[in-house]
């Protein structure tokens, strides 16, 4: 399925993609630009949605170290919902210690800081 | 494409796909192996794991490969199948290339702003295939990806 990430602000301070279908080495580039879209506005949370992400390629972790790193060290990246491939390459590359993992988007946790 | 003579002989050989060296070679790639997987009955744990694992092996040779070059190049993928496994074949013309000299990534528990880049795609490429065989044969570098046939 096409790769598509789709941006929303929550309020201030909170960053929403929501990505679906295939990440692989061509789609990232969809998904930094995203992710720079977000940049731009400074926020403290990143939330991924994760739930119609088919799959996920290292071309994928690549663009959350540059989120990471665009968008400063206190920057609270959340993934959720997962699918299990996407978890299971997420956790074999140590991913899971850098980022809030979770399987429900509960909107009361996620979109107030 | 020579084939070493320790490959059964109860072989079935997809025809090869020839593509160039490119991110949007990408998509037809997994197009070949997802069928390839079908044909040869990986489950579906198998079959994603393999494709994982041939998109990061052609992604670094479109980057890196073929990255810097003017002309860039074909990347050729076969998919043979016997009893006992599914095995790709990978071929590219770029500079000699073993991924099999790359140290795995040394900080795989680190915080993501310690975390250097490098090495990450082989990595994944070689946790998620069952056998990751490296040649260099006539100017081509051989990437041979072997997933198990659980029967």
């Amino acid at each position: 399925m096409a790769f598509n990430a789709k941006l929303r602000m929550i309020d201030d301070g909170v960053a929403l993609i929501t990505l679906s279908g295939e990440l692989d080495g061509q789609a990232a580039a969809d998904f930094k630009k995203q992710v720079e879209a977000a940049a731009d506005k400074k926020p403290k949370r990143l939330i991924l949605l994760m739930k119609d992400l088919e799959y996920m390629a290292s071309a994928g972790l690549r663009v959350l170290i540059f989120a990471k790193q665009k968008m400063g060290n206190d920057l609270d990246m959340y993934i959720v919902s997962a699918r299990d491939m996407v978890l299971e390459t997420i956790k074999m590359t140590g991913f899971h210690h850098s980022v809030i993992l979770l399987d429900e988007y509960d909107a009361a946790v996620l979109e107030k800081l | 494409m020579m084939l070493p003579s320790w490959r059964s002989s109860k072989e079935v050989h997809m025809d090869p796909l020839n593509v160039p060296g490119k991110l949007d070679s990408l998509e037809r790639i997994a197009g070949y192996i997802k069928t390839a997987a079908v044909e040869a009955d990986l489950d579906q744990k198998s079959a994603y794991r393999l494709r994982l694992a041939v998109d990061e092996v052609v992604t670094n040779i479109i980057n890196h490969g073929y990255g810097r070059s003017r002309t860039g190049g074909m990347i050729n993928v076969r998919a043979i199948t016997d009893e006992k496994s599914l095995a790709i074949y990978i071929e590219d013309t770029a500079a000699p290339f073993n991924p099999l000299k790359i140290e795995r990534p040394q900080n795989l528990q680190a915080s993501m702003e310690e975390r250097k880049e490098g090495g990450l795609g082989i990595f994944l490429a070689r946790q998620n295939v069952d056998e990751f065989l490296y040649e260099y044969e006539d100017g081509r570098n051989r990437n041979i990806l072997i997933m198990d046939r659980k029967v």
